[in-house]
């Protein structure tokens, strides 16, 4: 009987582990899903965006510029090229990174008043990005595996079907200590992510605000977030939206750093 | 006055050509004001302010079927010294593709390549110190030169041309606001006593070539160059002709440099490297006490981000003159200052962002201890709003001896503020 009753606790926690390592499992299928559907629509896109920073005094500012990007792999290394507009004083200034899941990201600026391509040391991915709330990480994407997943329940948010998931990153990080992702069980999309400090304060919220269609892959073309501590908001509007538009790999060089490729920047 | 004329032409030439509504212009640009003075009593230029001006720069984008056309026009009023009304085209140029390997850029335009941080060895574009100096935008350290641009893009690397029919020199103080010592006159230069140094004839032999070959070697980005034209500060004296004044002028000797760079990532931050061989035409045996001995130049530089919004680096420039015993024995013989045969020049860019951008601190350091001078540059930037941008900065230059490169500048040290409302 001794026997029998030890047999059973061990095969009632084999089974349990082994349901929680499945959960595990679907938590990180279900942000990698996500992370793809967000990061890697299409194997490239172009767009206009509209970045509004709004302090606590309500002081706002502005930032325009065209973005391109191109995927290698999905999931893996991109290509960001981005042209910027407004304000006055970073006109015509251009911008490129090279993204590599696997080790630092290779960043270069030109200014063009000045002729000037210089690259820029990457290490800290959790910097601002132009001085919004959005860091360079949240507009590139920080890949899946650098965090463990938990499904925490299932739920809705604003009438849609969401998975609940808490990542943990691997290794100490300065992003966050615990983020919150509400994921739309429809299209993998983040519609809200809550982010927490080390003392588990919540420091950051991101909104997916407005879902479009676009050549058939569905795009959160407004976005925002709020840091919290700040009181800042940063809300980020996309338009002019194209995908598959046979970016080639030189586009993203020095050439066209210097030159921008009228075809998609005018 | 007489200047004014013609700006006004051109604005007026400029809106009446913009007016139809089929042509895609692009016009922005900024109002500046910007306004320092000296803090060195007894400096001997003509007047207290390092500047005093009211400046508009104009930009104007067009883009055709078969290129694109840009130009950058500045108006300034100068009131440091009689009030005078100015303006430079500082770029005006077309730039198309031919084939779908070349890329050309013709016209007036702003030059620059190689590693350094504002250290210069095979970039030899002309160089606006007198504005580098008294705090005008970074921008203005660059000279616009008239120029054709040729960009080959082969699958071995790229390969640049840029031919400039007529010589471009730097524009350094004058002695007007901005004073300089000269060390054969064993004083230091102000008002009215600086004067025009020739151009290099204006002849085809006398054009300027700047050459570079650029490729990704693994990490690193690497690059060969080529120079053939003058030195770009009037660092020879030669005899002058016949007539009154003094029996030598300075001069803008003859030179050519080749040389190689290398940038790329490494532990977390960006290195560069460059090297150059500066060959004095004019002087080939290195025997004329007049003219620049020929020179290896080298550089080393590191920059890295050390907190949030921090970033710091450093470099270190070596010049190592060649046939430095004739060059040591002669400048004794003159009584001149002796340069040490290997000069060594230390900097350092400190920046830091503060509340969230808006805000920028900004130290670069200069400092060479073999010529115990140097030169320190600070700023404080403040982005008000998305147009409207407020500095305040200050220029310190001091040295041991006035004869060294930072150290004739020293009755300069200077503070400015400046705004500027971009549209």
């Amino acid at each position: 009987m001794k026997k029998f009753t030890s047999t059973l606790i061990a095969l009632l926690l084999a089974s349990l582990t082994l349901a929680g390592s499945l959960y595990a499992e679907d938590a990180s299928e279900i942000m990698k899903k996500s992370h793809l559907a967000y990061y890697y629509s299409a194997d490239d896109g172009v767009a206009e965006v509209s970045m509004s920073i709004v302090d606590k005094k309500g002081k706002e500012r502005i930032r325009e510029f065209t973005m391109l990007r191109m995927d290698e792999t999905d999931g893996g290394a991109q290509k960001y090229y981005t042209y910027f507009r407004k304000p006055s004083d970073v006109s015509r200034l251009t911008f490129m990174v090279h993204k590599n899941p696997d080790a630092s990201d290779a960043r270069w600026i030109y200014v063009p008043a000045v002729d000037l391509v210089k690259p820029i040391s990457a290490d800290d991915k959790n910097s601002s990005f132009v001085g919004s709330d959005f860091s360079y990480e949240d507009v590139s994407g920080r890949h899946w595996s650098e965090d463990t997943h938990t499904l925490v329940k299932d739920s809705t948010l604003d009438g849609a079907a969401v998975f609940v998931i808490e990542s943990i990153p691997l290794e100490e990080y300065s992003g966050f200590a615990r983020k919150v992702t509400f994921v739309d069980k429809a299209s993998y999309l983040p519609l809200r992510e809550e982010y927490y400090d080390n003392k588990d304060k919540l420091r950051r919220i991101f909104l997916a605000e407005k879902l479009e269609e676009v050549d058939g892959f569905l795009t959160v073309t407004q976005r925002s977030m709020q840091d919290v501590k700040k009181d800042r908001k940063t809300t980020i509007v996309f338009s002019s939206i194209a995908y598959n538009q046979g970016l080639g790999d030189d586009l993203f060089s020095e050439r066209y750093l210097k030159n921008p490729p009228r075809e998609f920047i005018k | 006055m007489r200047k004014i004329i013609p700006a006004i032409i051109l604005v007026l030439a400029a809106v009446v050509s913009f007016a139809p509504a089929q042509a895609e212009i692009n016009l922005d640009g900024f109002m500046q004001g910007l306004y320092g003075g000296r803090l060195d009593e007894n400096n001997p230029t003509a007047t207290e302010y390092t500047v005093s001006e009211s400046r508009m720069q104009l930009r104007a984008e067009h883009f055709g079927e078969r290129g694109e056309f840009f130009g950058r026009l500045d108006f300034v009023y100068d009131g440091s010294l009689e009030p005078t009304y100015d303006w430079e085209l500082r770029e005006g140029y077309f730039k198309f593709r031919m084939g779908n390997n070349i890329d050309v850029k013709v016209g007036r335009q702003i030059l620059t390549w190689g590693t350094g941080d504002l250290i210069f060895i095979n970039d030899l574009f002309a160089k606006d110190y007198a504005s580098f100096f008294v705090g005008r935008d970074d921008q203005y350290l660059k000279a616009p030169q008239n120029a054709i641009r040729f960009e080959y893009y082969s699958s071995i690397g790229s390969w640049t041309l840029v031919w400039s029919p007529r010589y471009e020199p730097n524009r350094l103080p004058t002695g007007e606001k901005l004073s300089f010592y000269n060390p054969m006159a064993g004083m230091f230069i102000g008002a009215g006593m600086g004067g025009e140094v020739p151009l290099p004839e204006s002849k085809f032999e006398n054009s300027e070539i700047a050459l570079r070959f650029n490729r990704q070697l693994g990490g690193f980005n690497s690059a060969a160059y080529f120079y053939k034209g003058f030195y770009k500060n009037p660092a020879g004296m030669r005899q002058a002709d016949f007539g009154a004044g003094p029996d030598t002028i300075p001069y803008y000797p003859e030179l050519t440099v080749i040389g190689a760079s290398a940038r790329g990532m490494l532990m977390g931050g960006i290195l560069w490297l460059e090297g150059g061989y500066y060959n004095s035409q004019d002087d080939p045996d290195n025997d004329n006490p007049l003219v620049p001995n020929s020179s290896i130049k080298g550089l080393f530089g590191f920059e890295r981000q050390i907190a949030d919004n921090l970033t710091a680096n450093l470099q270190w420039q070596v010049d190592m003159m060649t046939d430095y015993e004739i060059y040591k024995a002669q400048q004794t013989m003159f009584g001149g200052y002796v340069r040490d045969e290997v000069y060594h020049l230390l900097t350092s860019r400190v920046t830091k962002m503060l509340n969230s951008e808006l805000i920028k601190l900004s130290g670069f350091l200069f400092y060479s201890p073999t010529d115990e001078d140097l030169y320190g540059r600070f700023s404080v930037t403040y982005k008000y709003t998305d147009e409207v941008t407020l500095t305040a900065g200050a220029n310190i230059f001091d040295g041991e001896n006035p004869a060294t490169d930072f150290g004739q500048f020293q009755l300069n040290d200077n503070l400015y503020a400046k705004m500027t409302y971009g549209f």
